[in-house]
């Protein structure tokens, strides 16, 4: 089955937040309120409660003078995912459209996903002792609905879709951009850790919108998800098995030298 | 079949370990073994029956959490309580060489039980010498990076990713170090008599004198009486 994407295109979003309310009411998530801090951004970050938020970013340049920029912000569905590998349970899947899907049963609340998420996405929810995120909406799309967020953008900043057909249209709308002022407009989730189920337009360069540039899993978190975790713990039931030969042998070879071999023959350990 | 050495009073007897060492090798002993298991829960695929032991995975990681503390605890009251002995454990364990060299050599033959001629070894011999780096320093880097995961918010995010494959590693190189520890320290038919050195504190001078000749000598010997 294809994969199933959501387009987001910084140049049509209003910053509306629409999208924030419709994935709380969809999920069912509580109100999380948090302090004043002097931006528009409602979040420090996504959090247990909000999968989804929109990041504000102000900044002043001498020539082009204040700029104001925003961003939707989720889970990648990145196909190659780090939570998925670090997972000690298992509770961390890829639906049939690319989804990367977080079972709460399986989930023993370890956080390990947490800190190897290069997006900084699984968030803790204390209350139930589980990490929680972002589904794309696996529950609807499985019906052939869109993804709440998708369905509410008012302003056609977030389409839902084949991936393919999305990067198609990512890649024109990128064209136009550049070609209307927004010279180093560019395509985020092609090719980022070899590719994203979650496509954006951005007008500027990724790190203008607090985006990773060039996001990797940590080389110590694929050395010890590929070779330590699989072949290394062998090595224990090698020296239990080695002591459980000794066991008999040295008992077996004591008998046949006569002695005790208690102090007399063997025995310097 | 005989498993551990007999005890025997009637003999001579010297004293390997003073009480402090004991008890921190006792409690660290019975604290490291609830780490080891409650972790392997998180380890290992399905086993589900080892967490159900411990209540659940909730109840394993509280258990692993409370033994971490006490261990570290262990830790603290070895250093405080017997400083003096640590040093002359990292100074015994220092004077590393050609004998030592040699039983580690031979150790694989001695090990399974064929005779064989073992130079005089000092308090530790060369494998103990091994197991004295190995398991302390894997020991400090499975608390360092236990702490650091246990409390995730208050150090760089890089570090706490570190943690998580070094506690496995250091996880896999205690827990193989034990392992021998633990069957050389009692069931092996030539070490066996240690096993009463860690627990009665007290070892048989023959024993003594055969398998720690260098140690004998400078503390019970000829040499002790004459300084």
């Amino acid at each position: 089955m294809a994969n199933l994407t959501n387009l987001y295109d910084v140049s049509k979003c209003t910053a509306c937040r629409g999208c924030q309310v419709a994935c709380k009411d969809w999920n069912q998530l509580p109100a999380t309120i948090e302090p004043f801090t002097g931006s528009y951004q409602t979040h420090e970050d996504t959090n247990a409660d909000t999968f989804t938020i929109i990041k504000f970013f102000e900044s002043e340049d001498p020539v082009t003078g204040v700029d104001w920029s925003f961003i939707k912000r989720q889970c990648m569905h990145c196909f190659d995912a780090a939570c998925m590998q670090v997972c000690p349970k298992g509770a961390y899947t890829k639906t049939e459209t690319g989804a990367t899907l977080h079972d709460p049963d399986k989930c023993i609340g370890c956080q390990y996903c947490s800190y190897a998420c290069p997006f900084e996405i699984p968030k803790y929810r204390k209350r139930e002792d589980k990490v929680t995120k972002c589904t794309l909406c696996a529950d609807r799309t499985a019906e052939g609905l869109t993804p709440a967020c998708a369905r509410t953008c008012a302003t056609g900043a977030l389409t839902f879709g084949d991936r393919e057909v999305l990067l198609q249209k990512a890649e024109d709308r990128v064209k136009y951009l550049r070609a209307n002022g927004y010279p180093n407009a560019t395509i985020y989730g092609k090719l980022e850790l070899g590719g994203l189920n979650k496509l954006y337009v951005l007008t500027d360069t990724p790190d203008k919108f607090g985006l990773p540039v060039n996001p990797h899993i940590p080389k110590n978190i694929s050395a010890w998800q590929n070779v330590i975790q699989p072949y290394f713990g062998w090595l224990i039931p090698v020296m239990l098995a080695a002591s459980a030969t000794s066991f008999v042998t040295t008992r077996i070879l004591a008998n046949k030298h006569g002695g005790h071999g208690e102090h007399e023959e063997g025995g310097h350990e | 079949m005989q498993w551990l050495p007999e005890y025997k009073d009637d003999v001579e007897r010297v004293e390997r370990f003073n009480f402090v060492a004991r008890i921190t090798h006792w409690g660290h002993t019975v604290t490291f073994l609830l780490c080891l298991f409650t972790g392997l829960v998180l380890f290992l695929d399905g086993v589900d029956w080892l967490a159900a032991i411990f209540g659940g995975y909730a109840g394993a990681g509280l258990v692993h959490r409370i033994a971490a503390v006490l261990l570290t605890i262990l830790l603290a009251i070895f250093v405080v309580f017997d400083f003096k002995g640590i040093i002359s454990w990292i100074k015994d364990i220092l004077r590393f060489g050609m004998n030592d060299i040699k039983f580690v050599m031979s150790f694989p033959l001695e090990f399974f039980g064929f005779p064989v001629k073992i130079p005089p070894q000092t308090r530790f011999n060369g494998g103990e010498k091994g197991n004295s780096i190995v398991t302390p320093t894997m020991v400090i880097l499975l608390v360092l990076s236990g702490y650091i995961m246990w409390f995730p918010s208050i150090f760089p995010a890089g570090l706490v990713r570190v943690a998580y494959p070094t506690h496995d590693i250091a996880m896999i190189l205690a827990t193989c170090m034990v392992c021998m520890h633990g069957y050389l320290g009692s069931f092996h038919t030539g070490s066996g008599e240690s096993f009463w050195g860690m627990w009665k504190g007290t070892v048989r001078a023959d024993w003594a004198k055969h398998h720690h000749a260098v140690w004998y000598e400078e503390t019970y010997g000829d040499k002790a009486d004459a300084e």
